[in-house]
């Protein structure tokens, strides 16, 4: 049930898109049934998990590193995931009466599911990668959230994105220390091992990533401040994301961890003064503020400090407190924003300076408020005064603890502070209560909402007054959750009433302070002031921030040139440097070589160089672009003859064709381009030049040639035939053994094309206009009867190329350029093709290739393998000619969009056009 | 040591070529490098075996050539191929747009002139 509840989350997330179409914002009320469905899923479960067994589904995932996709439900993660479904399944209902018909839904519903999905993922993970995958999740969708929360929610969003990312990566560096160590991912085998198998500073280390990460997802002071940034997000969003849940990843964390660290007095300490510090700032920060959310983000800040401080103490008791706390927080935190929500819809404002004597127009509105109000201050009879009695106790019995024993002092300072914190927050959540609701009605025509708006607000204060009755009906709950974290099982008593204890005297001071606090308030906000006394956290975060992208850039600067030089001097330093050192250090460097072998130098290969050496100076020399382009092409000859003498037919026969292609494509685009000007400097052309020759030239020497045949070569060589049926071993290398590698090939090409087809807009007409520009008419007439001859040839050849291949000389790259030279043919003089865009091509070709790579894994083999198919009268073909398809298609469409697009005239041009035509418009209108 | 001296030349020369700068030497430069690394890997199969490695018939492994740096070698060409024409389109562009800054200077230098 535990994979099946997580997954209709999920799969729910998925469907949204859909739902919107048809239900637009109210989405959210089947989106809620779906919460509760899931819900219900795993309290099928609750009784087996009650009886004290913890529930555990595993299947293989990562087998490489032996991780398993284990999900598990124990006390504690039960508590959580009722949080996080409940309260979802309520949000969501609250959602379609609190959104505007005009708000963009279907973004905010698929990242709140899917959100909803991850947080469950991390209370049910029951490996430690599983929870980071969670984990992440739910940060990325938080920034989401809040950044499409449309103005001014960039920043805090990333800002949010930011500090609770630096905590996903301090989660990270601990589950890695955890993993090494222990061997294994899966939390329970982790809890079992890490105590024997990690030394004291690694315990450390990872005490310290966990905390790191907790209080950032957790918003501890000093890294509080996204939280109230992200208030920018629209109501159900903060209500749940960052009051209910998002924010209590981090407590579950702790929770999760604290068996690791029973026996560890740098934990507890760190997390008793971090917790206390952000408890009473948050208290004081809240009552400060006079936008009601703010006010309640604030609020937050300050019980997650209380939870953390919780578990710190570290007794069963403390962290039973901290439960107990999670759940009632969730209950009137979410409250209070859904009612924040409707008085900011209803009355138009959350400015408490606005706000005036609500209550006459909204009694139920203003007595949940009242409900929920009293549960955050810790009044009587409601669930958080349970809580802050438990709290109380807790910290008072500090000394029992096992790491503070008899520090008598400590329980009563950690009370005392815990005391200040809740004075705070009983004025605050006053000063909510009566600021907003009470005084003179200042504004007309107000009312109160539907019930529909007011019902998902209704259910969790309702449940906080009951809960705060019957506190006992969380005994069980509470109990298992105590030993999940560690704890012998003792008996959870809770009850409202526990006869006069010295916590129930804390709480009549705290109440009394809270009451003086409120009555004082004007004295209060004055002491308070408007800004706190420290600089906040987000300028310093934004200093910090524009130090490093100033380093950044400046790190970069070197980079952001558009000169050639510029770029490759780097590269050219590097290689000659490389090439010093290594003749310097390696002793005898050059004089320990192999010898060459004899054969590798024959009296034809002087022919060839003899050729070589004065067509690559003329081109040096060439005074015209169209002879230096003819003098490259001729380069390209003679080095296709000499590729063809080194027993390498199919490679002469690429490059004959592809630079009979390059001068096709190139010709327009050179003869249309200025002449060039002497712009870069001879002698440092010269010097360069010369360097880099003699390396290459003596790296060359140095290490090829002196070896006999591959192992790989004669493996080939000996296995081609057997292992593919082809033996033409080049091509059956290029389809058959690395067909990954030449799939990965065409992909570049096809961007390449794809990267042409975006730059440039132009038709076959204004190329073949070029083209004759280029010719001259009578020429081009001439070709043109040539052609109706040449081209049924060359289509003929690409046929008869492509389909043996793989036996002789030939496939699918080459006939793809015999046949691309046929259009090249018909492109200069003049013809009309009908074939086929070039956009067809290209994606026809690379879906044919990657269909074909399935061809394998259907019959039992793996990708790409090749497959013999048994075809009538044909006889029997290998799948990698389909492959080999797919290939020819991607050379056809790369040259056809070279030649379509390619004639000097781009994009600019047809701006141009539309330019002119709109000045005519223009003036036609005018005159 | 043919080949080492080829690619010499080819590599120091494409080095010439694009260091001297403007866009026709750029591409030309760059057809020339990519001949010279095309050359570097046939070198490293070794020249010693000149035989095409058609294996109908069995093979011979003391005279067919490699086949591994020709199938690299191959794919290398086309993609080649695919880098020149998408450098062209570049190429093309930038000019354009030097060309009409260039045309903008003189139109708003006879304006002044009037």
């Amino acid at each position: 049930m535990l994979v099946a509840s997580l997954a209709l989350v999920g799969f729910a997330a998925a469907f949204v898109p859909l739902m919107v179409r048809y239900l637009g914002r109210f989405t959210g009320y089947p989106l809620a049934v779906v919460f509760l469905i899931s819900a219900a899923l795993l309290l099928v479960e609750s009784p087996e998990v009650m009886r004290g067994e913890t529930i555990v589904q595993s299947w293989q995932w990562v087998a490489a590193f032996d991780v398993q996709f284990t999900l598990r439900l124990n006390g504690l993660s039960l508590l959580f995931a009722m949080l996080v479904l409940g309260v979802g399944a309520l949000v969501l209902s609250y959602a379609p009466q609190y959104l505007d018909p005009s708000y963009e839904v279907g973004r905010l519903y698929t990242v709140f599911t899917l959100f909803g999905a991850a947080m469950l993922g991390v209370v049910l993970s029951g490996d430690l990668i599983l929870l980071l995958v969670f984990w992440e999740i739910t940060s990325l969708s938080s920034f989401l959230l809040v950044a499409g929360s449309g103005k001014g929610g960039t920043w805090p969003a990333i800002r949010a994105l930011v500090i609770t990312g630096l905590g996903g990566l301090a989660l990270f560096g601990a589950v890695v220390v955890l993993a090494v160590r222990t061997q294994t991912t899966n939390i329970a085998e982790v809890f079992m091992l890490a105590p024997e198998r990690l030394t004291a500073t690694e315990l450390t280390i990872v005490a310290i990533l966990i905390m790191l990460a907790a209080f950032t997802k957790s918003a501890q002071v000093p890294f509080h401040f996204w939280l109230p940034g992200a208030m920018v997000a629209v109501t159900p969003v903060s209500a749940y994301l960052h009051a209910a849940t998002l924010v209590k990843a981090g407590i579950y964390l702790l929770l999760l961890m604290s068996p690791l660290f029973l026996a560890f007095p740098a934990w507890n300490i760190t997390l008793l003064a971090f917790g206390l510090a952000t408890a009473v700032f948050g208290a004081f920060e809240a009552l400060r503020q006079r936008d009601l959310k703010a006010l309640l983000a604030y609020s937050t800040v300050s019980q997650l400090g209380t939870m953390v401080a919780l578990i710190g103490v570290g007794t069963s008791a403390a962290l039973a407190a901290a439960a107990l706390l999670v759940a009632a927080h969730a209950l009137f935190k979410a409250t209070l924003f859904m009612l924040v929500g409707i008085v900011d819809r209803e009355a138009g404002s959350r400015d408490l300076n606005q706000l005036s004597g609500l209550w006459r127009a909204m009694p139920i509105t203003a007595a949940l408020t009242g409900l929920a109000a009293m549960s955050m201050a810790g009044v009587p009879p409601l669930v958080g005064f349970v809580a802050k009695e438990e709290a109380f106790y807790s910290f008072l019995n500090l000394p029992q603890s096992a790491w503070a024993q008899g520090q008598a002092w400590a329980g009563a300072a950690a009370a005392a502070i815990a005391v200040i914190g809740a004075a705070l927050t009983f004025a605050y959540s006053a000063r909510i209560f009566f600021g907003a609701f009470f005084g003179p009605l200042t504004q007309r025509n107000l009312y109160e909402p539907s019930w529909l708006f007011l019902a998902p607000a209704f259910v969790p204060a309702i449940a906080g007054l009951v809960l705060g009755i019957w506190p006992g009906l969380l005994n069980g709950i509470i109990d298992r959750t105590t030993v999940d974290v560690g704890f012998t099982m003792v008996g959870s008593d809770l009850s409202l009433w526990h006869g006069l204890s010295i916590a129930l005297g804390l709480s009549a001071i705290a109440i009394t302070l809270g009451l003086i606090l409120h009555f004082r308030r004007r004295w209060v906000l004055r002491f308070l002031g408007e800004e706190p006394p420290v600089p906040s956290g987000p300028i310093i975060f934004d200093r910090i921030w524009f130090a490093l992208v100033r380093l950044g850039a400046n790190v970069g600067r070197p980079a952001h040139s558009t000169s050639v030089g510029v770029h490759l001097f780097g590269v050219g330093v590097f290689i000659v440097a490389l090439t010093a050192i290594g003749l310097a250090i390696i002793p005898g460097a050059l004089g320990g070589l192999n010898p060459v072998i004899p054969d590798a130098m024959q009296p034809v290969d002087f022919a060839v160089l003899a050729l070589l050496i004065p067509t690559v100076v003329f081109l040096t020399r060439a005074r015209t672009t169209i002879t230096a382009l003819v003098l490259a092409g001729f380069v390209g000859l003679i080095i296709a003859v000499w590729l063809l003498l080194l027993g390498a037919p199919d490679v002469a026969l690429t490059l004959l064709l592809v630079e009979f292609l390059t001068v096709v494509v190139a010709a327009p685009v050179l003869a249309r381009l200025p002449r060039h000007r002497d712009i870069g400097r001879p002698t440092l052309a010269a010097i360069s030049a010369v360097v880099v020759g003699v390396i290459s030239g003596l790296a060359v020497w140095a290490f090829t040639g002196r070896r006999g045949p591959s192992d790989l070569s004669a493996y080939f060589l000996t296995q081609a035939e057997d292992l593919t049926g082809g033996t033409n071993v080049v091509n059956t290398i290029l389809v058959d053994f690395r067909g990954l590698d030449t799939l990965g090939e065409i992909t570049v090409l096809f961007a390449a094309a794809l990267g042409l087809l975006a730059a440039t807009a132009v038709t076959l007409r204004a190329r073949q206009d070029a083209m004759a520009e280029v010719l001259g008419r009578g020429e081009q007439t001439i070709l043109r009867v040539g052609s109706r001859v040449v081209i049924p040839l060359l289509v003929i050849a690409a046929a008869v190329l492509f389909w043996r291949g793989h036996d002789e000389p030939g496939g699918g790259f080459i006939a793809g350029l015999v046949a691309g030279a046929a259009v090249a043919v018909a492109t200069i003089s003049g013809m009309k093709v009908k074939l086929p865009s070039s956009g067809v091509l290209l994606a026809v070709g690379l879906g044919t290739a990657l269909a074909s790579a399935f061809i394998g894994p259907l019959t039992g083999a793996s990708a790409l393998a090749p497959v013999k198919i048994d075809v009538p009268i044909v006889g029997s073909l290998t799948s990698s000619l389909i492959f080999d398809l797919g290939v020819l298609l991607i050379v056809v469409g790369l040259v056809r969009v070279a030649l379509e697009r390619l004639d000097g005239m781009d994009i600019d041009d047809q701006d141009e056009l539309e330019d002119e035509s709109r000045d005519v418009n223009r003036s036609g209108v005018a005159s | 040591m043919t080949l080492a001296i080829a690619v010499a030349l080819l590599t120091g020369v494409g080095t010439f070529l694009i260091v001297r700068g403007g866009a026709v030497r750029l591409i030309l430069g760059f057809i020339l490098l990519g001949h010279a690394a095309n050359l570097i890997i046939i070198a490293a199969g070794g020249t010693f075996r000149r035989e095409a490695p058609l294996v109908d018939g069995g093979a011979v492994l003391d005279t067919m050539a490699d086949p591994l740096p020709q199938a690299f070698v191959l794919t290398a060409i086309v993609i080649t191929f695919g880098v020149t024409v998408y450098l062209l389109s570049l190429v093309a562009r930038t000019a354009k747009q030097a060309s009409k800054v260039d045309s903008r200077d003189e139109a708003s230098g006879e304006a002044h002139d009037d």
